[in-house]
């Protein structure tokens, strides 16, 4: 059988990514060039700021997964990109350039979801996992908890009613002047702190499936107005904890209730490492199979656009040229 | 030689492909805000109403802007793309001499100015040369009123070109020795795009795909609040 090298594109955010992953999993490249540092005095990502780094790395990284998958004077074979959710004018930069690629090239263009191309980055680094899996996916942007049945098939059990995981880190840490991305920075200095030196509440733990984040960002405010001489290693240990604890709870019951095979964690919070910690206990204690993927298949990247979009191509065939970016992309259709 | 030209600065798409012959085949679609659904199919359908394969391009051309960031951004990104994935060099030209070149001739000044939005036009001042157009000034940000005074400071008479001209047609056309070209000239065209990057092409003024930047003119809004702060 032909191997299928697919070109993956992630313009979303503020990561300019590409990457050449062969039929879903075998990663030959994989180029993340990271605008962290345009947007850090921001205090977070600027729009205007990303879309315009975006038009500037995108050749040169492309160039590079190319190059570093050994596709000199060949091409690849499909083209995939991120359409959605994300910021418009990031999205439309990685669209544009992926759909002219797939034109120049005469091979298939395939429109890829960002939060699709999350769930397979599980899939990327163990392609024989066994389904149903529940994934809890956690970043900047979302907290989902999806059961997933099949290829493209989901389920959203539960998601945020409020902030994203990664929302509430980011303020957090703001809030703690521990600067961005707040999720790497709790993280480090959570690892000083006492988790259990300050009970933050557990938003809905005991019920459904959702999460709520908001009410706990305002616990830690009010919490060091009325105690500043409260160690920040011990604030910050505690709310991830607070965190954590209510992820891995609802994704627990979720795998139970729902036979799940295994839980598997995706987005850019799974690269926590208390999060990661807590799943891996749970599903040994559980007996279940835990599914981590490596941190940098955890954050944006391409590679798990491209492993999306492999499987997209295999069952829905290739997306028009018209395609345009879909800003609020959700993962499942009402 | 053949070129391919792509320009979504504007509210309008349009893609042409030529060479030394002149320009082979062109569309263009000005309803807005849909610039990568349109672009992609409108490359394809302008190479084969040419009756050309892609692969024959060995130049792509693209209109810098400045313009409209999100639609700039769409065209740079697919021109830079395409002169990647074909192994050809590219040629920039801004959007402004765009508008400039079809009206040239003419011995009046011509000024070509596009709506920035927020109340502000991008323009410039052209001459007529022999053989195309010479740019009197740089290109600049400023509100149709600053454009007003700069016509009533000069004394010769005036041709003003562009969306933007007709956009604030009040603001002008109460001015002496000025006139405003009307709507079917109003856009930059990627047809007189690949006529003035034959002539870049001519004098071997190529730019490297990823060596060429937008001309934004403006800087972000964030970079703006943050330049202005008072600690800063």
């Amino acid at each position: 059988m032909n191997r299928t090298r697919v070109l993956g594109i992630e313009t979303s955010c503020d990561e300019t990514a590409a990457a050449v992953v062969v039929d879903g999993h075998e990663v030959l490249s994989s180029v993340v060039s990271s605008q962290v540092d345009l947007h850090a005095r921001f205090g977070g990502v600027v729009p205007e700021i990303a879309s315009r780094a975006h038009v500037e790395l995108l050749t040169p990284v492309v160039a590079r997964a190319l190059v570093e998958a050994g596709i000199d004077d060949d091409h690849v074979d499909a083209v995939a990109a991120t359409v959605g959710p994300g910021l418009i004018g990031a999205l439309l930069v990685g669209v544009s350039a992926a759909k002219t690629l797939a034109l120049v090239w005469d091979v298939p263009f395939v429109a890829v979801n960002h939060l699709e191309a999350h769930l397979y980055a599980a899939l990327l680094e163990d392609p024989e996992l066994e389904l149903p899996v529940v994934v809890l996916l956690v970043s900047g942007g979302h907290t989902l908890l999806v059961l997933m049945e099949g290829h493209g098939r989901y389920r959203i059990l539960g998601s945020t009613i409020d902030d994203a995981a990664g929302e509430a880190f980011d303020k957090v840490a703001r809030y703690l002047g521990l600067g961005y991305p707040g999720g790497p920075a709790i993280d480090a200095i959570a690892m000083e702190g006492d988790p259990e030196a300050i009970a933050f509440p557990r938003a809905i733990m005991d019920d459904g499936y959702d999460f709520s984040f908001s009410g706990l960002k305002t616990s830690v405010v009010n919490h060091v107005r009325k105690h500043p001489e409260v160690a920040t290693e011990d604030v910050a240990a505690s709310f991830q904890e607070a965190v954590v604890d209510v992820l891995v709870t609802k994704a627990r019951r979720a795998a139970r209730d729902h036979g799940a095979k295994g839980l598997c964690l995706a987005g850019g919070v799974a690269a926590n490492s208390q999060l990661r910690e807590r799943l891996l206990d749970a599903c040994v204690t559980d007996g279940l199979r835990g599914f981590l993927p490596s941190r940098s298949m955890c954050t944006d990247n391409a590679a798990m656009v491209a492993a999306a979009g492999w499987y997209r191509l295999q069952s829905d065939g290739p997306s028009p040229l018209d395609t345009g970016a879909s800003p609020n992309l959700r993962l499942v259709s009402p | 030689m053949l070129i391919a030209g792509i320009d979504t600065a504007t509210v309008q798409v349009s893609v042409a492909v030529g060479g030394h012959e002149g320009v082979l085949a062109s569309t263009s679609s000005s309803r807005g805000r849909q610039h990568a659904e349109v672009l992609t199919p409108a490359i394809e359908f302008a190479c084969r109403q040419a009756r050309i394969d892609l692969s024959e391009i060995s130049v792509v051309a693209v209109d810098l802007g400045p313009g409209l960031f999100t639609g700039l951004r769409v065209g740079v990104a697919s021109a830079k793309a395409m002169a990647h994935a074909l192994n050809v060099p590219m040629i920039g030209v801004p959007s402004l001499d765009l508008l400039a070149f079809p009206v040239r001739f003419t011995s009046r000044l011509i000024v070509a100015a596009i709506d920035a939005r927020r109340g502000e036009l991008f323009y410039a001042f052209y001459r007529q040369v022999p053989g195309g157009i010479q740019r009197l000034t740089d290109h600049q940000v400023g509100s149709p009123d600053d454009l007003a005074s700069e016509l009533l400071a000069t004394s010769e008479e005036c041709l003003l070109v562009g969306d933007g001209a007709i956009r604030y047609r009040e603001v002008f056309e109460g001015l002496k020795k000025i006139e405003i070209v009307e709507e079917g000239l109003a856009y930059p065209s990627a047809n007189s795009l690949v006529m003035l990057a034959h002539a870049k092409a001519l004098r071997e003024e190529w730019v490297k795909p990823w060596d060429l930047q937008p001309l934004y003119l403006r800087k972000p809004d964030a970079e703006i609040n943050w330049s202005t702060r008072p600690s800063a």
